[in-house]
């Protein structure tokens, strides 16, 4: 949006009341997290302390050496295992749930109302129960310590989701665009890949980071369903700093650093060039 | 069924299956792979668990297995601690979801402007959501510890405070300190829908607004509003039902505690499957919950008149 | 629409179905894409299952399962290692869908309900013939013996004790606590220590978790009370209650508790001694090798619990146990590699590298643990220590978690008088009898 003199109400929001807002909400995001990564700097010593020390005196890297060789919790490897599970799991939520969200959106057939009602169900239900059907179903299909019952099981919660979503984003597009498109000769697929999807793309890219930050993030499934370490997701990884006794707060906090930045830069990545690659050629008006 | 706008000025010729059968069975097929991912993960367990509910099932009594109909649901009703959980819930979602809410439509709008640096800050939104709800947990439940946490630290040297406060430990403090806690971890979950959904408003519109002379909240009110209600509803509305089965946070802050303050019902379900071994309670729970989020959800999207497409 | 538009267009849509083939692949073909585990060819694996309570115990787990790997060729042992708060749900769930692992590592207290569940079988003909079966105390095996029936190896033992920062009792000028001191020398020691303006208190109180009834009971003894009295449940007798009063006095008319107690776990009142912010805390040997490493050895010591007016006191008993489900795939490695680990050797290692103490007599005699000061307090307390009294049913472990926490609580923040919450606690405890 470009900027030019408007009306006095335009431009103090425009001015001090965007850069008040922007200042509070990167430290109202930050703040905490600002604190791990301190943590994450500091020695024992120093991390036990009273009074409280907040700027690490003697800065030290070696809770983020330890927690990326340790040989229990070799963050190498669980980063990658959370990379690809994450990745897969978009990839897939994101084309299921374009599909059946168009379907929802678009058509009108018998048991719609019915099938967006057990979408939204499905989410009311607690993932606690889940785990012992889940775990001797993957169990007997022979898919424990896999890739596949970690993306299937995130299916659960990322699907249901999204497809309530993209119902939303579709149904902000008129219908008019694909009609016309379709009168030119366009068929209902093509369609949507080239009237509906470039103009939901922030939405599609919005779903489709949920569905990547939601499976970085589960914690649940990632324990049940793997016994062995190489096979471990970073959240259960990250879990195994804490102890019964006591948590190791600085691998800790250098753990959740080491999972947290690379996702956000990925995040930037993806955001600009999926909505850009979606958006390109888009029908507007 | 006619589409509006539509003139047909050829004639074709009469297709074999006809255009609303083709469209129904279009609609089932786009259906079919979103419907396998569910039947296979959790509709099972779903109808395996409303089964489950109408049986005494507990893991160390093996031998008392047997139906018992409606028992559990009767019990249901009399358990005055589900009660307070109910009201506990109550308060814990819509407590977090307004408040998450309010915060993620002020980011939203923030990072919808144009400004240096807009790329950084999108992504700062997001790091409270990237890390895992357990660690969130831990993280907060040592910021607000009385004695060596953060945040008396901050205010006892601020002035602010006199002597330490317990957050998690006082029962008239605990709900909305972990209630703070989730609308740390929930807005940018707004933002990033909310987000989505401006950038899909396209520019003319407020452009023609602007030149009919509309101010900066009229524009608000008649443009972005009407456009953004359908993400809107859905935003909130599976937040709601989300945040009511959502129980890592509490349950590793305070466990319930201190004495139910922070209880939920879905912390209860959980203490009743796994410290009780009460399978066919906790089963119970779940479908007491999850007909009255039905119920909820009928209701909510009647009354914000749904999804219906914005003409 | 111009081409340059339409060749990003499908070549984005490429990328997507690109990807797409992948994940299918993946899912249809491959199980690891990556480097894969090594899996053992031939040996038959032994799937044991450790709960981490401190992520240094899994060098020495590991090393331990190496070393019996190395020693024979007919069983292999696979760790699988659980973060400590999931451990009892992964177990519960594995049990219910019919996949344990063959053995574990469990606290006593789970055995009994795992008993319930029928995922035990009796080992007391192969115990009574195991060559050690006489070396393990006596009340060790009463830890693992539902009716009659033994039904896990107790592999460490512990009991309660207290903790107390002797460097601060010299900077304050407090006399140390005698082994037989009573109630009135600790009130007394604790006010001593308590020093809010220095951000120190003198005993830090758990409030969460089943230990914090046990905590409690464990005073409520010393006044002469008990759980259990001819088969009948007494927790809510006048004694009791009277113990009960005096000990959350020391919260909420003394204060010398810090104000978390409500919601203080394990490692709550663990951390906050080890941050300095308590200077005594109740608890199992388990923690020393912490405060070792957080206040450091010299800076702290172990001492019984204070007798009570009753002129009595109970430390209550606990084991870890290696337990071997009926349900695994293969019971007799699980049988092997858990008594290898009861062997001289294997088990002193654990305990040394652990500070904790063995179930064998002839191995806890052995200098390294019975001239450690930190265990100290631990073992003068082994005469008057008793097995926790609600082992003694099942059902009852599940419901000091959800039902007896509670009602501590609300009597902790005054919600409850001590009486009330006795009362409804006896309640609790006799319908579940069970």
């Amino acid at each position: 949006m470009s900027r030019r003199a408007g009306t006095p109400a335009e431009r103090i929001l425009g001015g001090p009341v965007l850069w008040t807002g922007i200042a509070l909400l990167t430290a109202f995001a930050l703040a905490p997290f600002v604190w791990v990564f301190l943590t994450s700097l500091k020695t024992r010593a120093e991390l036990y302390a009273t009074p409280l020390v907040y700027l690490p005196r003697t800065l030290t890297v070696a809770n983020y050496v330890d927690a990326w060789t340790s040989k229990l919790t070799p963050f190498s490897r669980f980063f990658a295992n959370s990379l690809w599970v994450s990745s897969v799991t978009m990839v897939a939520t994101t084309a299921i749930s374009i599909l059946a969200g168009y379907a929802l959106a678009r058509f009108r057939f018998f048991g719609r109302q019915a099938f967006l009602l057990v979408f939204l169900a499905t989410q009311m239900f607690p993932a606690v129960l889940l785990i012992a059907p889940l775990l001797s179903q993957w169990h007997a299909l022979g898919l424990i310590d896999t890739y596949q019952a970690l993306i299937y099981s995130n299916f659960s919660f990322t699907v249901p989701f999204t497809v309530w979503m993209l119902v939303g984003y579709f149904d902000s597009i008129p219908r008019e665009l694909e009609e016309s498109a379709m009168i030119d000769g366009c068929s209902r697929f093509g369609a949507l890949c080239r009237v509906i999807l470039p103009l939901a793309a922030p939405g599609v890219a919005a779903t489709a980071i949920f569905a990547f930050v939601s499976s970085w993030s589960e914690l649940l499934f990632a324990i049940t369903f793997t016994s062995q370490t190489e096979m471990r997701t970073l959240s259960a990884g990250l879990l195994f700093m804490v102890g019964q006794y006591e948590i190791q707060w600085g691998q800790l906090s250098a753990g959740v650093i080491i999972s947290t930045l690379p996702v956000a830069v990925l995040f930037t990545y993806l955001q600009r060039h999926l909505i850009r690659g979606l958006a390109a050629g888009a029908v507007k008006g | 069924m006619s589409y509006p706008g539509a003139t047909v000025a050829v004639v074709a010729p009469r297709p074999l299956i006809s255009r609303r059968a083709r469209q129904i069975l279009t609609g089932y097929a786009y259906l079919i792979p979103a419907a396998l991912c569910l039947g296979g993960t959790i509709l099972f367990p779903i109808l395996k668990a409303i089964h489950m509910s109408l049986y005494n099932h507990v893991l160390i009594r093996p031998q008392e297995y047997a139906f018992i109909g409606l028992g559990n649901y009767a019990r249901v009703l009399h358990d005055e601690v589900f009660w307070l959980s109910l009201k506990n819930s109550a308060v814990w979602v819509f407590g977090s979801v307004s408040l998450q809410f309010v915060g993620g439509f002020a980011a939203a709008l923030l990072l919808h402007q144009g400004f240096r640096g807009r790329a950084a800050v999108r992504t700062v939104t997001l790091i409270p959501w990237i890390i895992p709800g357990v660690v969130v947990a831990l993280v907060w439940e040592w910021l607000y510890q009385p004695n060596y946490g953060v945040l008396n630290d901050l205010l006892l040297k601020a002035g602010l405070l006199r002597e330490r406060v317990a957050w998690l430990s006082d029962p008239a403090l605990a709900m909305p300190a972990v209630v703070a806690a989730n609308v740390w971890r929930g807005v940018p979950f707004f933002a990033i829908m909310l987000l989505a959904g401006l950038q899909a408003i396209p520019d003319e519109l407020y452009e023609a607004a602007r030149v009919d002379g509309a101010s900066v909240v009229g524009r608000f009110r008649h443009i972005t509003l009407p456009l953004l209600r359908p993400i809107i509803v859905v935003a909130t509305a599976t937040r709601i039902i989300w945040t009511f089965n959502y129980a890592d946070l509490i349950f590793v802050m305070t466990s319930g505690g201190p004495a139910n303050a922070t209880q939920i019902t879905s912390t209860y379900t959980l203490l009743q499957a796994y410290s009780n071994l009460d399978f066919g309670y906790a089963a119970t729970l779940s479908v007491v919950l999850l007909l009255i989020m039905l119920a909820f959800t009928i209701v909510y999207l009647r009354v914000t008149r749904g999804i219906e497409s914005v003409s | 629409m111009d081409h340059g538009h339409r060749l990003s267009r499908r070549r984005l849509l490429q990328t997507l179905a690109a990807s797409g083939v992948i994940a299918a692949a993946d899912l249809a073909w491959w199980e690891e894409p990556f480097l894969a585990p090594r899996r053992a060819w031939g040996a038959t694996p032994v799937r044991f299952q450790f709960s981490v309570p401190e992520p240094k115990r899994t060098a020495l787990v590991e090393s331990l399962a190496e070393r019996f790997n190395k020693s024979q060729t007919e069983h292999e042992v696979k760790v699988e290692f659980v973060p400590q708060a999931q451990a009892r749900q992964k177990l519960i769930s594995s049990i219910a869908a019919g996949t344990p692992p063959d053995c574990c590592q469990v606290w006593d207290n789970w055995v009994g309900e795992f008993d319930g569940m029928g995922a035990l079988e009796d080992l007391t003909g192969k115990v009574k013939d195991w060559k050690h079966y006489k070396d393990v105390l006596p009340l060790a095996w009463q830890t693992v013996t539902m009716k009659d029936r033994i039904l896990s190896y107790p592999w460490v033992v512990t009991n309660d004790g207290l903790y107390w920062r002797t460097d601060r009792a010299k900077e304050y000028g407090v006399k140390p606590p005698r082994d037989d001191w009573n109630w009135d020398d600790f009130l007394a020691f604790t006010k001593a220590m308590t020093r809010p303006d220095k951000n120190q208190y003198g005993f830090g109180m758990r409030g969460q978790g089943t230990w914090a009834v046990l905590y409690a009971t464990e005073f409520m003894y010393g006044n002469g009370a008990q759980v259990l009295k001819d088969g009948k449940v007494v927790i809510n007798s006048k004694e009791a209650a009277e113990g009960l009063d005096w000990y959350l006095d020391l919260m909420r008319k003394h204060k010398v508790t810090p104000p978390s107690v409500p919601t203080d776990g394990w490692r709550q009142i663990v951390e906050g001694f080890g941050r300095g912010i308590t200077n005594t805390y109740l608890h199992n040997s388990g923690s020393a090798e912490e405060q070792k490493g957080f206040v450091g050895a010299d800076h702290f010591s172990t001492v019984p619990l204070p007798v009570g007016p009753a002129k009595k006191r109970a430390s209550f008993y606990f084991s870890e146990t290696l337990t071997m489900f009926k349900g695994g795939k293969n019971r007799d490695g699980a049988w092997k590699f858990c008594t290898w680990l009861m062997d001289d050797e294997p088990n002193a290692m654990y305990c040394k590298t652990l500070g904790l103490l063995p179930a064998r007599k002839t191995l806890a005699d052995r200098p390294e643990f019975a001239k450690d000061p930190a265990l100290a307090g631990f073992v003068k307390s082994f005469p008057f220590s008793i097995v926790s009294p609600y082992l003694a049913y099942a059902g009852w472990g599940g419901k000091l978690d959800s039902e007896g926490v509670p009602l501590f609580q609300q009597a902790m923040v005054g919600k409850l008088s001590a009486k009330e919450c006795l009362d409804r606690f006896a309640e609790v405890l006799t319908k579940n009898m069970k």
